[in-house]
């Protein structure tokens, strides 16, 4: 019998400061790589793992590199918590446990064919940079495409290597809400951002990540430009243990993050009682 | 024909059976028979920090468990499902592989809905025996077992329970609930007042399953343990996340969310509700709170309007 809950040991080949409170972490494998799935990826953009910092505990984290990337997975930690703080100490040669992939990934096939908006703000960008590597490594397949990418102050903003390097396959949009002396993009979700935005509205999909704000960025933003509720894609954030639909802390209504999510119809959580 | 065994004779029986099992009669336990194969609390895995090393707890252990009331086991048939789709628990099956469960009722019954052997009470001095696999088949086959034609029997009927019977429309239920709480009936907020969320209701009930998994390590910092624990969803920090945040603020919405749960979440997953009407929730309430008459009420209101 499968033991669905042991994790495997990593080792943690490079860590990057990101901000203040963010650090990246480069995980692989002791011996030979990731497989890959039934796509020939080794995961599904927007699926998630569980990280194990024995001693500390174990949390689920958004892959934030390529799909297609079967070296090693990236994973991108704000120090919140007990077992976040804990793997903030960990340098470059130590070792953790993960288990997964784990949960659905955005529905890159509905997706394929039509014009794309991303929107995240703040932590919420790994699983969109995941998205956005696929997209880009099938760049005919997809439309237009634009990432708006928001944070409180331009620290806040993560993986800037990143941000340039896309700006080379689709149009990437910074916002702040609180700007220094040296910035020069948007300040806040301003009517600038929907304006750049051109979009066929009918033909469109987008795809979000991050807490409670997004839910502005989904007013302001995606509802003005037409976009309906059933082809928006939310990756969800709920309090998970097991990450195999068991314990019953992730639920949504009647679905549970861990394997009907992270990613749903933005329509089919509004209607839910919680 | 019947195989009967004498009430007298389930003692010495039963003493036969230790040179092969743990024995443990259930039947004056607080806690439910979920107990033995999803303990309060568990070790998953062992971590040595010092050479990085990760072993799996082995808890396994042949059980044999004499279970007094359909109503347990009905609840481990659901329980095992659950535990069992999409994956297999590990820990759970574990343990549950290696069990036999034996019922012991005192009553008549139709059909048995769970367990390996049930011992049905025909008379003042004998049972007959159910036999419901070969788990089952293998434990008769003993000096014990009479065969006989035709034994007297006697009808214990149980008490009615109508709260059972509800529960055989669990689409009905779950239509119900759903609707009593976009409907606003008044009831969530006057359980809201009463219930004290302390999570009993969910540790005494024998399908109950939250869990969560933390860390223990000890003092001198070399050893770690990872351990799952009941949990319960009414407790205030089921669904916290850091930064404070909490999806069920209230304790209207968790004590909802643990109806909403038993009767909705799990018909659409499982075509049934998670409830057996055993009630032990109602009898180890201390506020006094019987899931029966909660909706009993809501359906009352809901077949009204």
């Amino acid at each position: 019998m499968k033991n669905i809950y042991e994790p495997t040991k990593v080792n943690i080949v490079k860590v990057e400061e990101h901000s203040g409170s963010v650090k990246l972490f480069r995980l692989q494998k002791e011996k030979g790589s990731f497989p890959v799935n039934e796509k020939g990826i080794v995961f599904n953009p927007g699926q998630f793992i569980l990280v194990s910092h024995f001693g500390y505990g174990e949390a689920p984290f958004g892959i934030a590199s390529s799909p297609f990337e079967t070296k090693y997975v990236d994973i991108v930690v704000r120090r919140a918590g007990c077992l976040t703080k804990a793997m903030h100490q960990l340098e470059k040669g130590d070792q953790i446990f993960m288990r997964g992939p784990y949960g659905n990934g955005f529905p890159v096939d509905f997706m394929s064919g039509k014009d794309v908006v991303m929107v995240t703000g703040g932590c919420g960008i790994p699983p969109i940079a995941s998205l956005i590597e696929y997209i880009i490594e099938y760049r005919k397949k997809f439309g237009r495409t634009y990432l708006v990418y928001g944070a409180r102050t331009p620290k806040d903003l993560l993986m800037k290597d990143n941000l340039k390097k896309w700006e080379r396959d689709i149009k990437v949009m910074l916002t702040v809400d609180n700007p220094d002396k040296a910035w020069k993009g948007h300040v806040g979700i301003v009517s600038a951002l929907i304006s750049d935005i051109k979009i066929d509205p009918l033909d469109a999909v987008s795809a979000m990540c991050g807490p409670g704000p997004m839910m502005d960025a989904l007013e302001r933003i995606l509802r003005p430009l037409g976009i309906s509720d059933r082809r928006i894609f939310v990756n969800m954030e709920r309090k998970m243990q097991c990450g195999v639909g068991k314990c019953q802390h992730c639920t949504v209504g009647d679905k549970f993050v861990c394997q009907d999510g992270p990613v749903f119809h933005f329509d089919e959580i509004d209607k839910s009682w919680d | 024909m019947e195989l009967i065994i004498k009430k007298d004779k389930i003692k010495d029986w039963l003493t036969g059976l230790k040179k092969d099992f743990k024995v443990t009669d259930t039947r004056k336990k607080l806690l439910p028979v979920k107990q033995y194969f999803f303990p309060p609390k568990e070790g998953l895995f062992n971590f040595d920090k010092k050479t990085g090393k990760l072993k799996t707890v082995d808890n396994s252990k042949d059980l044999l468990l004499l279970i007094g009331y359909l109503s347990e086991l009905e609840a481990i048939t659901q329980l095992d499902e659950i535990m069992e789709k999409p994956e297999k628990d590990f820990f759970y099956w574990q343990k549950r592989d290696k069990s036999v469960l034996i019922g012991i009722v005192n009553n008549s019954f139709k059909v048995p809905k769970g367990g390996d052997l049930i011992l049905e009470k025909i008379n003042d001095k004998e049972y007959r025996t159910w036999i419901l696999n070969d788990k089952g088949r293998r434990l008769v086959k003993d000096k014990f077992f009479k065969k006989v034609l035709k034994p007297k029997t006697v009808n214990y009927p149980s008490k009615p329970n109508p709260f059972k019977e509800m529960l055989l429309d669990s689409e009905l239920l779950a239509d119900v609930v759903e609707w009593s709480w976009k409907a606003n009936h008044k009831i969530w907020d006057e359980l809201a007042d009463r219930c004290l969320g302390c999570g009993i209701c969910t540790y005494v009930c024998p399908i109950c399953h939250c869990f969560s998994i933390d860390d223990r390590v000890t003092l001198d910092d070399s050893q770690c343990e990872r351990c799952r624990e009941w949990d319960a969803c009414t407790l205030p920090k089921f669904s916290q996340v850091v930064g404070n945040h909490n999806f069920h603020k209230t304790i209207k919405e968790r004590y909802y969310n643990w109806y909403y749960h038993k009767f909705v979440r799990a018909y659409k997953q499982f075509g049934k509700a998670q409830c057996v009407a055993c009630g032990s929730c109602g009898k180890n309430c201390p506020a006094g709170i019987k899931i029966g008459e909660v909706l009993g009420e809501i359906v009352k209101d809901f077949k009204k309007q």
